[in-house]
């Protein structure tokens, strides 16, 4: 399409140019009954998976529809929430901080023509646009990142790797029958944008190899103080180098960096400061899972999710081996934890001896922590273990 | 990579505009910039902050942390963003021919 103007122009940049707005307030977008019933909620129930139910003082009730969100999403999609907001909520419609989209009717009534209206609605290929779940004591929406879409860091793709989790998994987003809620996280690299650190389940893209050098731009590019100061172990050094280089042919000495490769843990972090040390790879790249994360404060503190799984390979499009593993800590949870027990408190009470025996994961020595002074509290310092020994039989001892 | 001429000198550039060599920066290169950074004269004010952040980066290999800029040059950001309207990164170091800001930007 030609170019069409906004009314922006160029050669005044900052006529008429407005800023430091801000958002709009929310109070213009909630619905009635919401405002009306603003700070005099009574009480709530859970009426089923994915409906929620809030009373206020006075009687008020407004029903919530809570359906998945594939939160990359295009505009047509968008408009497509709006016309269903239109048609039965008024043009009222919120996403959740999971990134699940909420429907909101006043009365009972209502309900049961907008569920319908949801799940009859379907992509192409088969899949639910409106999949109604995501409350109480099941699965959640997965909190994820960018991935190979519009990243330049990322060691695994996001929103294939959760597509394949949430279709594993589909039956607890519609369902309420673990122990408590499970939250699962998605980053492609550890960065860590989003949850993955405080989630019960994590998947994080992660390396294995050390960055290549491309000496020749290095000094042209980065900031080399950033570099060097960007490590965690310390493996950067600066140092000049004799290259030849590759455009014009001729002998000279550049300034570039040493990376000591045996301190090196491959976490990317100057290639985010200097773009001359990529270090993604194929067959070394792949994905690290994390268990027993928890942000909320309920009966025990919160907790950062531990790594479990020290590596799984890329596998795309659709992941197998991390649909697999996923799937087999969420059974060894659903079947062994007490109600209300998060995954983390799980297995604190029962012992991360006993976890890993119940989960049929292999412990290697990559879990073992080795990251500078604290790496000590999380070893043993005490005799207090158990010996293993087989999940039925822990399900048998924990029935009684 | 792209090349631009002007002025009868050739620079080579990224696709955000940056200096792919803070070797070749010359003043043509400020001319060049200030009309896509939305500078229309080039004032002494200018010329202090570049000709810090070039100074900087020459003794230091890197581009100074934004409260050493405003403390030398004795600009506020306020100031900074009335000079160079894309900010000290995009802008000013753009202009003095730095590499190009890294990390989360």
């Amino acid at each position: 399409m030609a170019f069409v103007s906004s009314g922006y122009n160029p050669d005044k940049p900052m006529e008429d140019r407005i800023t430091d707005i801000g958002n709009h307030h929310y109070g213009e977008f909630l619905p009635p009954v919401i405002k009306n019933n603003f700070g005099k909620w009574q009480w709530h129930e859970i009426l089923e998976p994915g409906v929620l139910m809030h009373k206020a003082e006075g009687g008020d009730e407004v029903y919530t529809v809570r359906v998945g969100g594939m939160r990359l999403m295009s505009v047509e999609f968008a408009r497509e929430i709006c016309e269903i907001a239109d048609k039965h909520c008024d043009g009222y419609v919120r996403f959740t901080t999971r990134n699940n989209i909420e429907f909101m009717v006043d009365s009972k009534d209502k309900v049961e023509p907008l569920k319908q209206d949801l799940m009859s609605r379907k992509m192409e290929g088969g899949s639910y646009k409106f999949p109604i779940g995501g409350t109480g004591a099941g699965l959640t929406n997965i909190i994820h990142t960018q991935g190979w879409i519009h990243c330049h860091t990322p060691a695994t793709d996001a929103s294939g790797t959760v597509k394949v989790v949430m279709d594993e998994l589909f039956e607890e987003f519609q369902n309420m029958r673990l122990p408590a809620q499970l939250r699962i996280s998605m980053a492609c690299c550890l960065n860590m944008c989003g949850a993955v650190h405080c989630s019960d389940i994590a998947i994080l893209g992660y390396h294995r190899k050390p960055p290549m050098i491309d000496d020749e731009f290095l000094d042209n590019l980065c900031e080399i103080p950033l570099a060097i100061a960007a490590c965690p172990t310390a493996a950067i050094k600066p140092k000049k180098k004799e290259i030849t280089s590759e455009r014009t042919g001729e002998k000279k000495e550049v300034k570039s960096v040493e990376i000591n490769v045996e301190k090196c843990m491959y976490c990317g972090n100057c290639y985010t400061m200097c773009p001359s040390l990529p270090l993604a790879n194929a067959e070394g790249d792949g994905i690290v899972l994390m268990a027993g994360g928890k942000v909320s404060n309920r009966i025990s503190a919160p907790k950062f999710s531990k790594v479990v799984v020290a590596f799984i390979p890329n596998e795309p499009p659709r992941w197998p081996t991390l649909a697999k593993t996923i799937r087999q800590i969420v059974e060894a949870y659903e079947k062994n934890a007490r109600k209300y027990e998060r995954l983390g408190e799980w297995a604190e009470r029962i012992g991360w001896e006993k976890f890993f025996e119940v989960t049929g994961l292999e412990f290697s020595h990559h879990l073992i922590d080795d990251f500078r002074d604290p790496a000590y509290y999380t070893w043993r310092q005490t005799s207090n273990f158990k010996f293993t020994e087989g999940m039925n039989d822990y399900a048998a001892i924990k029935a009684e | 990579m792209a090349t631009v001429e002007f002025k009868g000198k050739t620079f080579e550039i990224d696709e955000d505009g940056f200096l792919q060599s803070f070797d070749d920066w010359s003043p043509e290169w400020v001319d060049y910039v200030k009309e896509s950074e939305g500078i229309k004269e080039l004032t002494d004010e200018h010329r202090k902050v570049i000709d810090f952040l070039q100074d900087y980066y020459k003794k230091n290999g890197i581009a100074p942390m934004v409260r050493i800029l405003s403390k030398v040059t004795g600009f506020k950001l306020k100031k900074i963003y009335e000079l160079f309207p894309s900010g000290p990164g995009k802008g000013a170091c753009k202009m003095a021919g730095l590499p190009k800001p890294t990390g989360c930007v």
